[in-house]
């Protein structure tokens, strides 16, 4: 489904859509993680790991309260799936993002942007959604993601401006 | 390849050609968005997953067939093509992809990578250059800068740089795409059109390696779409890249060369026939 045909969607398509965001950004903070931990940069790895956990645990509820689906009722593929779409999943981290000496700051400040993208993305919805039951629900879920964002910016306040030269690795790369 | 999902309900996602293996490339590579990138393309083809195959050779990008799920060969550094090119002409109903880097493809891969723009085989090339050797820790590679200084080319190599793209086009290539990895969505579409587009597709896509070469982070802030829609006319396809500031991004030529087709049909082959010529 492409963002032109909203006009299309059913609630189980929202769902699906909903449940997909919280599960491919718990799938990408676990990348994340794995990344992090490889580099033993254990701090920012625990960091993604636990956001990991608070993604899944919102698709879980999703699935429980809602009963949202894997998939999505009328199509084969979510809204950022299609080539022709400008979306990409709004609440994944790019990974070009990522520097193995990265702190939990920066961490915390590309998950803000996740899930400010999250909550465009609902409040979008919530005035083009084609139904007034879809309307509310997709406000229910911006009103969520606007919880996390508070949730993560509480979280950013709480730690310290990062090093001037944060980026210094006294142990390099060794080209040979 | 895991079948586990094979025959599962409904078209297969770009998830589906992930394999479960997590690359080990280092954080911020950008071989990360092109497999992305790659898996998107290959669910907008929609083709089987037995139906694919993911040919490479040696280096950090030459991991993909790992991360794919779906056939694959990580073959012997600088021999992506041949082997994608072999396997192509024996198996012509398979969609294959070659990928790798820009040392294994232009370099211990170059003469290969010649012969296959000219030979034209029906099969996309997809090349993740980052103009450093980064596998073996940071030597310069063909299409390094000639004043890249780096603590094992003090001063630069002082030599001139490979141009793919030039060079894909005068010996015969059918399709050249420039990409960068900070836009999977836009490489993902190129591949698609790549791998649709008869004959030999080279697709040069621009991935950071943020370890030996940070300051390609940078290229997120270079990279701009051609200005001039793609053509048809070898000759000015090419003054235009050998002209171009090299972030020029799309598709730049799109010829219409026969795909190289043998004059044989394929046979099915007699395993202890080729035996006995190896075996005493």
């Amino acid at each position: 489904m492409n963002p032109a045909e909203w006009n299309y969607l059913d609630r189980e398509t929202l769902l699906a859509h909903a449940y997909a965001i919280e599960h491919e950004a718990a799938e990408r903070y676990q990348d994340l993680a794995a990344q992090m931990h490889d580099s033993n940069n254990v701090e920012v790895g625990d960091l993604f790991a636990k956001l990991a956990e608070v993604e899944a645990k919102h698709a879980a509820e999703l699935s429980l309260e809602h009963g949202a689906a894997v998939t999505p009722a009328g199509g084969s593929e979510f809204m950022w799936d299609s080539l022709e779409s400008p979306l990409e999943s709004p609440e994944a981290i790019a990974y070009g993002d990522m520097h193995y000496l990265m702190t939990p700051r920066h961490a915390l400040t590309l998950a803000l942007a996740a899930e400010q993208r999250a909550l465009s993305f609902y409040e979008d919805l919530a005035a083009r959604a084609p139904s007034e039951d879809l309307r509310v629900l997709a406000a229910e879920f911006a009103a969520e993601e606007a919880e996390h964002v508070r949730m993560v910016q509480e979280w950013l306040q709480r730690l310290p401006e990062d090093e001037a030269d944060w980026d210094d690795d006294m142990d390099p790369p060794v080209e040979v | 390849m895991n079948m586990d999902t094979a025959g599962a309900p409904g078209p297969l996602t770009a998830r589906d050609y992930k394999s479960d293996l997590k690359p080990v490339w280092c954080p911020g590579c950008g071989d990360f968005s092109v497999l992305s990138a790659i898996t998107m393309a290959l669910a907008d083809i929609a083709r089987p997953r037995e139906e694919v195959a993911v040919i490479s050779g040696i280096g950090c990008s030459s991991r993909v067939p790992a991360y794919t799920n779906c056939y694959g060969f990580h073959g012997v550094h600088g021999r992506a093509l041949p082997l994608a090119a072999g396997l192509k002409l024996s198996r012509p109903d398979l969609l294959v992809i070659a990928a790798g880097g820009d040392g294994d493809g232009y370099s211990i891969g170059g003469n290969h990578f010649l012969h296959a723009c000219r030979r034209n085989v029906d099969l996309t090339y997809i090349v993740m250059d980052n103009q450093v050797y980064g596998m073996t820790k940071g030597q310069p590679s063909p299409t390094t800068s000639p004043e890249w200084d780096s603590a094992l080319v003090p001063g630069g190599t002082g030599v001139r740089p490979f141009h793919p793209l030039v060079i894909g086009l005068a010996a015969g290539a059918n399709f050249v795409a420039r990409t960068f990895s900070g836009d999977p969505k836009g490489t993902a579409r190129t591949i698609a059109e790549a791998i649709r587009h008869p004959g030999f597709s080279l697709i040069e896509i621009l991935s950071p390696c943020v370890t030996f070469r940070p300051e390609e982070r940078d290229w997120a802030n270079q990279v701009h779409p051609a200005a001039v829609e793609e053509t048809q006319d070898r000759a000015q396809a090419a003054r235009r890249v050998l002209t171009d500031d090299g972030f020029n991004t799309g598709v730049l030529y799109r010829g219409d060369r026969p795909a190289y087709q043998p004059n044989f049909a394929p046979k099915d082959a007699d395993l202890s026939e080729f035996e006995r010529e190896f075996l005493p």
